[in-house]
């Protein structure tokens, strides 16, 4: 689920990081006042542990395996506020120290990830849990948090991405960035998350709950008392949804007029397409020129593959040196 | 000697599969051996100060993101593969392994849309992720982790997600050698086929966080007999050096091309 950069417009992100503006603050805020400096660092290792958890393979079907997030878990654990700084110094290290998910796209990942997943299941898994008191409610709870929480995530990735071909055109109305609609990017986001994805997630959730709680219940996050909390946590992130559906829905609205609705009434998406990007299609040496190195005087494009060409050789080099070193190296031993 | 250690022991261990145990050993693996290329002293490629190659390298990929020209990328992948080639050969390797296969990804992912007529993605967007993948890498190679935490603070990030930032890179490193280690025992001791292994996984996590928050426990008292406030200040003594200049100057003159061929 983590988004790479240049599937999402600049302005996108910038939106997404501006979102998780005020989330930030609340939750460094509600960290603050709600747990006791004691326990500060366990913001960091909760990070580590997040981070760690991705690494974890869970045997499935089959004999593949798959990885979870742990995001509903590390809420549950820790709860959601402290759960979405950890989750988001995760993704800051993913992607400024291992160049997983995007620099530009960190916010809308974290919107996905840190926000909307933590949050989600969290409070699913604390309204089913304050209404029924069984145990079996307790595991039903975390079961649908986890599996609600990380398919919601998903679908949120699904329509930042689905948007994007609405918002962001070129002259001749080619997208600019992540090219599917809505019609093809929530499908194939969500349908992968539905069947295996939310299935991981589910397993390893409840696996490590029960462990935790039957070795060492004193640890797990103890959360408001009060019943009625959980509904508004709920409405809350609700509405905190909602600018997202606007800008969904509102957009589309008005991309939609004129010359799109025409193709969706008369062929559906993918036929819809063909022709504009026919006519567009065929201009594919007619647009070459314009973006190759042809673009540039004479003397600049020469130059420019001279010192491409030097960088890929010194390149070469040192690998088929090193590689040899390598192999030298071998031998004696 | 007992008459039992003499006779013959023909004990053959049924196969039984461990994918995941092993696939979690070697993921924690590379990992941890990114985190150790990491720590002890070395000297760096570049010169250059980390805040200036944090901010050039953000600035760089929104440049790559805004832009609509093929040349303009292509300037910047040539010169991303310029500092590429200035640098070791291991990192050389992981660098351009990790960039191909992201941007290979991205490819396969366009393919669909290139049918539909739409060659526009496949072309634009395929190189920008290489280049952007590439650019980051050579960041997080080319530079020392913490400094890459304190050119943060210069960035007006609060105090306490540097903090985190610092505490969750060091234990990364302390829980994965844990777990590491608990997932060699497991594979140690289930000879033959173990039923409970798939168990085991939930209790292995498990016992990681349990240790992670005892762990916190601990480092916070140490903190705080150590004087720990809850606020603490980075000091850095800045020098303007000539390798700072001549990589402003490379930047300046990209952020010009942008420009240029923005126009164009």
């Amino acid at each position: 689920m983590h988004i790479p950069d240049n599937y999402l417009s600049p302005s996108t992100c910038a939106v997404m990081g501006a979102a998780m503006i005020p989330v930030w603050t609340i939750a460094v805020k509600k960290v603050k006042s709600e747990i006791a400096r004691v326990k500060m660092p366990l913001l960091g290792i909760g990070a580590a542990f997040s981070f760690l958890m991705m690494m974890f393979n869970v045997p499935l079907p089959g004999g593949t395996t798959g990885h979870a997030v742990g995001g509903t878990l590390l809420a549950i654990l820790i709860g959601p506020f402290s759960a979405c700084i950890s989750v988001t110094v995760a993704l800051l290290i993913q992607a400024l120290l291992f160049g997983d998910g995007g620099v530009l796209a960190f916010g809308a990942n974290c919107f996905n990830m840190a926000f909307v997943l933590p949050f989600l299941g969290y409070f699913i898994y604390k309204f089913i849990k304050d209404r029924v008191k069984t145990e079996k409610g307790e595991y039903a709870g975390i079961v649908l948090g986890s599996y609600l929480g990380i398919n919601i995530a998903a679908l949120c990735a699904a329509i930042e991405f689905g948007i994007q071909p609405l918002l962001f055109k070129n002259a001749a109305g080619q997208p600019l960035y992540s090219p599917y609609p809505l019609s093809v990017s929530i499908p194939a986001m969500t349908i992968p998350h539905l069947l295996v994805a939310g299935v991981v997630e589910v397993l390893f959730t409840v696996a490590i709950f029960a462990f935790i709680k039957k070795v060492s219940p004193g640890t797990i996050y103890e959360g408001a008392k009060q019943k009625t909390r959980a509904i508004y946590g709920l409405i809350v992130a609700l509405i905190c949804l909602t600018p997202l559906g606007l800008l969904a829905t509102g957009t589309a609205w008005g991309e939609w007029g004129a010359d799109e609705i025409k193709d969706v009434v008369s062929g559906g998406n993918a036929l819809g397409f063909v022709p504009e990007g026919m006519k567009n299609g065929f201009s594919f040496e007619t647009i070459m020129p314009d973006y190759a190195v042809k673009g540039l005087p004479d003397i600049a494009g020469y130059l420019l593959s001279a010192v491409a060409g030097v960088a890929i050789l010194i390149i070469l080099f040192k690998i088929i040196s090193g590689v040899k070193k390598n192999k030298s190296g071998s031998i004696p031993g | 000697m007992p008459e039992w250690l003499l006779k013959d022991e023909n004990y053959i261990p049924q196969a039984d599969k461990d994918t995941f145990v092993n696939k979690s050993i070697l993921s924690l693996l590379s990992i941890l051996s990114r985190f150790k290329t990491q720590s002890g002293y070395r000297v760096e490629t570049f010169r250059v100060s980390a805040v200036l190659k944090v901010a050039f390298t953000i600035f760089l990929i929104v440049l790559l993101s805004l832009s609509r020209s093929f040349t303009f990328i292509i300037i910047v992948n040539v010169y991303l593969l310029l500092i590429l080639s200035m640098m070791r050969t291991g990192e050389i390797l992981k660098i351009l392994r990790m960039s191909f296969i992201v941007a290979f990804f991205t490819f396969i992912i366009l393919i669909p849309a290139a049918f539909w007529g739409n060659y526009y993605s496949m072309i634009m967007i395929t190189p920008k992720v290489f280049a952007t993948v590439m650019a980051v890498n050579i960041l997080s190679h080319s530079t020392q982790w913490h400094s890459i935490t304190s050119a943060l603070k210069t960035f007006f990030v609060p105090d306490i997600f540097i903090l985190v930032l610092d505490i969750t890179i060091k234990y990364i490193m302390l829980l994965g050698e844990f777990s590491l280690n608990m997932l060699y025992s497991l594979k140690l001791r289930s000879v033959g086929k173990n039923r409970n292994k798939y168990a085991s996984i939930s209790g292995v996590a498990g016992t990681m966080f349990i240790k992670s928050k005892e762990m916190a426990e601990d480092m916070y008292t140490a903190m705080e007999c150590r004087g720990y406030t809850g606020e603490y200040r980075v000091y850095t003594k800045t020098k303007f050096t000539y390798a700072d200049f001549i990589y402003m100057m490379i930047n300046i003159v990209i952020i010009f091309a942008f420009f240029y061929l923005g126009k164009v």
